[in-house]
């Protein structure tokens, strides 16, 4: 007997939770890739599913850990996409949201940051047993990157390279990472700052970069109307910041 | 991530490899990630997910599949030690116990469970339609207890 096709428009549910067959998936996707209402409910019903994974959420074995990052030493990365479709969709997410500024540049740093969140994670069950302050921030890193309301925003840096933020309303705290960065002359360093009607304060110095990346900065207590910005400063370091900010990122 | 492969998965080294794989698949194309279209965590998950029903799928031959069906219980004892991830855990769990059985059992049998909404259908002996309808109006209905709980 010849199994009749399914309408795909009621496929929504079943393919957001991984229930169909290749075939299916096929032609859901199809369906998807022209009908922005499907779109929109999938991203709504995958609030849920990814609920269900949150379910089931259990620490890496470190060894993994240690696996993957070497051998992701080993392997080298895709080209950002520039076929047509990608392109498409990124110009009209573009529009919906700032959060899309230089998507592709975001990718890298993405994958730091959840790999770090993943690393963190496993050095955060320890920190309760020897609290040093390093261990101490890495769990609050680690805290914001799992954060159920974390979101993701990346901007430009006006003299070179991008930065990353991961932000948490719950935590009001935010990890910062940068890519590509312009080497600075000696003496100087970039310095993060949170300015806002609360007044600018500072919120740390980034640390120098490996492979052209800084690893995450975490700053705390945001407040409402807090823009995340980012200066050149002399080494010495300064309670204001005295240069012109290269990036002001709204929170 | 881990969790979730695993609970698909069921067999922890091969749980690992998945998530191996997933990780550095992620790192591959991690240029290629499109922020905007929804939060980092809920990528990586979605990807590992669908890896680990791949997985699972290829693995076990269908016959071996039904017999465990019928002893499909979720394994919650796996679940993290990490405080944070309990709260969240037992928040599911309870907006999950909200849910009408035939809407609870076909979100977990494929979630958890693997199986596609068909299997899911001759395993639970309800239509294949209502089953659809089911994993969509429970996953709703997920969200929103998920929502309201904040």
């Amino acid at each position: 007997m010849r199994r009749r096709r399914p309408e795909p428009h009621t496929l929504a549910g079943a393919y957001v939770l991984d229930a169909v067959s290749d075939s299916d998936r096929a032609l859901f996707e199809r369906h998807l890739a022209r009908c922005p209402a499907c779109a929109r409910e999938i991203a709504e019903l995958r609030e849920a599913s990814t609920g269900l994974a949150r379910a089931m959420s259990a620490e890496p074995p470190p060894a993994l850990i240690q696996q993957v990052l070497e051998l992701s030493g080993q392997i080298r990365q895709l080209p950002p996409a520039t076929g047509t479709t990608t392109r498409r969709i990124s110009r009209a997410a573009r529009a919906q949201t700032r959060r899309m500024l230089a998507p592709q540049l975001a990718g890298a740093l993405a994958v730091v940051l959840l790999a770090a969140g993943v690393v963190l994670g496993v050095v955060a069950r320890h920190a309760e047993d020897q609290a040093s302050a390093a261990q101490q921030r890495a769990h609050q890193i680690a805290l914001v990157l799992n954060a159920p309301d974390a979101v993701m925003l990346s901007d430009r840096v006006k003299t070179g390279g991008s930065a990353t933020v991961v932000m948490s309303d719950r935590d009001s705290a935010l990890v910062f990472t940068t890519e590509g960065l312009p080497r600075l002359k000696p003496g100087r360093c970039y310095r993060l700052w949170l300015m806002g009607p609360a007044g600018d304060r500072p919120a740390g110095m980034l640390p120098s970069p490996r492979d052209g990346m800084t690893s995450p900065v975490i700053a705390s207590g945001i407040r409402a109307g807090d823009r995340v910005g980012l200066t050149v400063e002399p080494d010495a370091g300064t309670s204001h910041p005295t240069g012109v900010p290269i990036l002001l990122m709204p929170l | 991530m881990f969790g979730v492969v695993r609970a698909v998965v069921r067999d922890r080294s091969q749980a690992e490899e998945v998530c191996q794989e997933v990780l550095l698949e992620l790192w591959r194309c991690a240029t290629r990630f499109q922020p905007g279209r929804g939060s980092a965590m809920g990528w990586v998950t979605t990807i590992a997910h669908r890896r680990a029903v791949d997985r699972v799928r290829a693995e076990q031959r269908a016959a071996d599949r039904h017999r465990r069906a019928a002893s499909h219980e979720v394994d919650y004892d796996a679940v993290s030690e990490y405080v944070e991830a309990q709260l969240e855990a037992q928040r599911v769990r309870r907006c999950l116990s909200f849910l009408t059985p035939v809407q609870r059992e076909s979100l977990t049998l494929a979630y958890y469970g693997g199986y596609t909404f068909r299997e899911v259908a001759l395993l639970l002996g309800v239509p294949e339609g209502t089953i659809k309808t089911r994993m969509r109006d429970g996953l709703i209905r997920l969200r929103d207890c998920m929502g309201a709980g904040e």
